[in-house]
């Protein structure tokens, strides 16, 4: 037998293993029903993904409802970090298939915190990576191809600088938009530039998805539950496709013919703009050179980003509103408006123009001497002597005063970003900058619009609106409606006063006349409006630019009776504005008096009612 | 030969425990390795499985006609075999992740440490049969160490270091009924104690791995920390009542690795629950409560030791792998009895259960 304690040992044994089991117990007691709950949520995180699907941004539609802006279906490719960090031989592998670095896509994977949803790597991918990665699906576990809106502009580089593009955001963006709500998130795409980042929150809408089970190789097996998208908000321009897209092509064709069949082979950037003066609704807006913003919406190429950006003309830059140009001669509406305003001339007073100003030898561009000559006269020929004894009876503070009345020097409050507020020649300013006194000259300067004196093209239509209203200043306008994909309306944007100028009607009727006869016989856009049926009013300005040759004005509103529209045009290193810019502005009133389809169209668009 | 006296003798509680147990386990099976989705081969294990149980049966049946005393006729020849296999295992063995376990003999693939475990019980209870109150000093026990110690480095040499702790557990749970003195334990746990950091010397890395990953698995969680923490977030999100057979969203979607073999015990946890995994342990406790009663009641010494040997060969088997499916014990590679995939463990652990029965059937001294 054994030795008698052997039984008891054996209950020795007996105790350790109920011990043993009672450890077990306890343990799994512990896991399951202490901390289930923690573990269950760690299960769910093993095999829950959230498969994002983004909501598309709302549509940009013309005044006439034309849209103009859309999206359309792509494909991206994503990863799907399963149970811990996406493995680096898959890293390798997606970024040969999508030929780029392993950097590129890790730099994306750390910017993101999430672990349960999918890190977009690449957008808008081609139908041809999308069947290479299908094809090696069972060697590339977590990474996924998810079906994503693409920005469609659906006519390419028209209003490119108006309707702006949309990229990834990054990360300065998103610590700057964090701060203001939660709506963003890493892997967002976001309007950058133009209405498409002044209205981005409106349009963005909210991204929905699909929570998925996924196996332990990122492949989706079931679809447990649903997140609608709520598609972003649309935008009703106050645009008018038919005339933006008239001003596109005459500025092209123009920009086109300047280059090759004139001396001015160096006419490369160009703006235009087209507004309802007695709203300030935009109906065109142009800018040259351009871009095409469809480079930029599934992730522009870097051949593309360098190309923009080595442009001298800086194509990304909305000229219209923040290109800043001597006004020239578009001044002299500014100046003879102060000058009959303050009784410093009368419209019947005849000044002797010999070719020069008797004070200082400054004279016309050409050298003409046009003799004795009246307000009107002077106005419609655009006479230089003249407006310079008008700046001599003004003196430069009551141009500066009357410049500043009209709205010049500060921005329009325009919605878009990027505005510049131009410079209105002064004293303060000269003392400042150069620490110099005043000189009668800089005066002469100043009345005829060159010198110190810079306006964005989208100033001098207020201005001209101004004329055309009789002094109404109107805060220029893009939107006039936004709306949920359901159609109603959300916000509608009425014309808003910003300022006054008191103007008497002799005044005004004496400017708008000389306005009208510029584009009449003997007027100096006479050539470019011959045989224009409807009656404009308009003038020419040439800016003097220092580094080649000058940049071409014309600026117009029309019907002359019944102002409905203003035109604004300027021609960098066009030259005189009757050649260069006046035959843009008469396409641009053209298409929007339909003179350039149908004549019997355009008898009708005389009357008011017509679309405008 | 069997008579209606030994059947009458048969221990039906042992026997319907193991049963039941084998019948889990091929459901289990049939969870782990997705027998619930189409797909070639799916039935492969379970039928597998089944098959070599039915086997084993009939071969307990034939076992079950000798008395276990002959077993100590053929304990030296055991273990002779044993070491010749062990060597075998090092010359021409298949590695299989990161340890050489397996000899391939036709179209079976054995492991043959598994058998080793059963034919280190059966020599060694014939040792300490004759060695029985003679355990007085440390010179007394040299021989055993020694005798012991020559299959338990070859293995550990595979490695196969969960095996070699099943040697130490069966050596000390068997000295310990064979009458060793309390003082020479201690002083043996204490110097083992000492020599610890030697020991972790002579560890390979990836075993070093293990055992600091089991303190802390998320020093790496996608290399060897991975087992523990799917196995923990399996067992955990069971819950109470579990995800119900077939559910187990860790199991079936693939998180858990080795989830029909070594982490059976996962599954079993996350689609039956708590209850289902304390009553599957209830079963196990019956079993090697009935090892224990068996020893007791043994005929003899032999029987006695040979009792001890197989429960607690047993027990620690479940111990270390519900500890380790649980994190409470590293991962060391060591199947659940009679539950986990694997036709070698499941032949010794069925043999070992017929020796129990062996032994119980034959406790009564046979009287004329």
């Amino acid at each position: 037998m054994l030795v008698k304690r052997s039984n008891y040992r054996l209950d020795v044994l007996a105790i350790i293993i109920l011990l043993v089991f009672v450890a077990l117990v306890s343990r799994l007691g512990y896991l399951q029903v202490v901390q289930g709950k923690y573990y269950g949520e760690k299960a769910d995180g093993n095999r829950i993904r959230l498969a994002p699907i983004m909501a598309p941004r709302g549509m940009f539609y013309d005044r006439n409802g034309i849209p103009l802006v859309s999206n359309r279906p792509g494909f991206a490719v994503s990863l799907l970090p399963i149970s811990g960090p996406v493995p680096d031989d898959i890293i390798v592998k997606v970024a040969s298939i999508l030929n780029i670095t392993p950097d590129e896509i890790k730099k994306k994977l750390s910017q993101h915190s999430g672990r349960f949803e999918p890190i977009r790597i690449k957008s808008d991918i081609g139908p041809d990576i999308v069947t290479k990665i299908e094809e090696r699906r069972a060697e590339l576990p977590g990474v996924v191809i998810e079906i994503q809106p693409i920005r469609n502009y659906i006519n390419n580089e028209l209003a490119a600088h108006l309707f702006g593009y949309v990229s990834e955001i990054n990360d300065v963006e998103l610590e700057k938009a964090q701060e203001k709500s939660n709506e963003y998130k890493s892997g967002d795409i976001i309007g950058k530039f133009g209405l498409e980042k002044v209205y981005d929150r409106e349009l963005r809408g909210i991204d929905g998805g699909n929570q998925v089970e996924v196996d332990v190789t990122g492949r989706p097996v079931n679809v447990l539950g649903r997140k609608e998208t709520v598609p972003g908000k649309n935008l009703t321009l106050t645009i008018d496709y038919k005339i933006q897209k008239a001003a596109e092509v005459a500025i092209d064709e123009q920009l086109t013919y300047l280059q090759t069949k004139s001396e001015f082979r160096n006419a490369k950037a160009a703006a235009a703009i087209a507004m309802n003066p007695k709203t300030g609704e935009i109906l065109a807006m142009v800018s040259r050179p351009t871009f095409n913003p469809n480079l930029f919406s599934g992730g522009i190429s870097s051949k593309d980003w360098k190309a923009l950006n080595e442009n001298p003309n800086n194509p990304m830059n909305n000229k219209a509103i923040s290109g800043e140009y001597p006004p020239g001669s578009t001044f002299k509406l500014v100046t003879g408006a102060a000058a009959l305003e303050l009784g410093k001339v009368t419209p019947e007073e005849k000044i002797l123009d010999t070719g020069k100003h008797w004070i200082i030898a400054k004279g016309n561009a050409e050298g003409e001497a046009l003799g004795w000559i009246n307000f009107k006269e002077a106005l419609t020929k655009s006479d230089n002597v003249y407006f310079y004894e008008m700046g001599n009876r003004l003196g430069i503070d009551n141009l500066e005063k009357y410049a500043r009345m009209f709205g010049l020097g500060v921005t329009t409050g325009i919605n878009l970003q990027g505005e510049s507020e131009g410079l209105v020649a002064n004293q303060r300013y000269k003392e400042k900058v150069y620490g110099e006194e005043w000189y009668l000259s800089e005066t002469f300067d100043a009345a005829i619009g060159q010198g110190f004196q810079l306006t964005t093209p989208l100033q001098v239509a207020v201005l001209m609106s101004e004329i055309a209203n009789g002094g109404y200043r109107y805060r220029p306008y893009l939107v006039s409606k936004i709306s949920s994909n359901k159609g109603e309306v959300i916000k509608t944007f009425a014309p808003e006063e910003v300022g006054r100028i008191q103007l008497s009607d002799r005044t005004l009727t004496l400017i708008r006349e000389s306005l009208r006869d510029v584009a009449l016989e003997g007027g100096t856009a006479a050539q470019a409006f011959r045989d224009f049926p409807i009656a404009i009013a308009g003038k020419t300005g040439t800016a003097e630019n220092s580094h080649g040759s000058d940049h071409g004005w014309f600026i117009a509103y029309g019907p002359y009776e019944d102002p409905r529209i203003v035109v604004v045009v300027i021609v960098e290193q066009g030259g005189f504005g009757a050649g260069s810019a006046a035959p843009i502005a008469r396409k641009i009133m053209e298409a929007a008096f339909n003179l350039n389809q149908d004549p019997a169209a355009a008898q009708q668009t005389h009357k008011p009612q017509t679309a405008l | 030969m069997l008579n209606r006296r030994l059947l009458r003798n048969l221990d039906f509680v042992t026997i319907t425990t193991t049963v039941i147990l084998i019948l889990i386990s091929l459901v289990i099976i049939g969870s782990a390795t997705h027998i619930n989705t189409p797909g070639e081969e799916r039935y492969w294990y379970v039928e597998r499985q089944g098959t070599f149980a039915l086997f084993n049966v009939i071969f307990i049946i034939i076992l079950l006609n000798f008395d276990y005393k002959v077993l100590g006729k053929f304990a030296n020849g055991l273990y002779g075999i044993n070491l010749v296999m062990l060597l075998a295992v090092m010359f021409i063995g298949q590695s299989a992740l990161g340890a050489q376990r397996w000899i391939q003999i036709g179209p079976i693939s054995l492991q043959p440490s598994e058998f080793s475990k059963l034919i280190m019980i059966i020599a060694l209870a014939d040792m300490l049969d004759k060695k029985t109150g003679k355990l007085n000093s440390f010179k007394d026990l040299i021989p055993i160490f020694l005798y012991v110690g020559v299959p338990f480095l070859l293995i550990l040499k595979q490695p196969d270091l969960g095996t070699s702790l099943v040697f130490l557990a069966i050596l000390f749970g068997m000295l310990f009924i064979a009458g060793i003195k309390s003082k020479h334990l201690m002083v043996i746990f204490g110097a083992g104690a000492a020599f610890l950091p030697i020991f972790w010397h002579f560890l390979k890395d990836y075993q070093k791995m293990r055992l600091s990953v089991f303190m802390d698995p998320n020093v790496d969680p996608l290399g060897s920390g991975y087992h523990i923490i799917q196995s923990k977030i399996a067992i955990g999100s069971g819950m109470l009542f579990g995800k119900g057979l077939f559910g187990g969203t860790q199991s079936q979607l693939n998180f858990l690795p080795e989830n029909h073999t070594d982490f059976i015990f996962a599954v079993i946890g996350e689609e039956l629950g708590f209850i289902g995994a304390v009553l599957i342990l209830l079963l196990y406790f019956i079993l090697l409560y009935r090892g224990v009663k068996i020893a007791g009641e043994a005929k003899d010494n032999f029987g006695t030791l040979l009792a001890t040997g197989i429960t607690s060969m047993l027990t620690f088997h479940v111990l270390v792998n519900v500890g380790m499916t649980a994190g409470i014990m590293p991962v060391t590679g060591i199947p659940l009895p009679l539950m986990s995939y694997g036709v070698s463990a499941l032949t010794t652990n069925m043999i070992s259960i017929g020796i129990l029965l062996n032994i119980y059937m034959r406790r009564q001294k046979i009287m004329f």
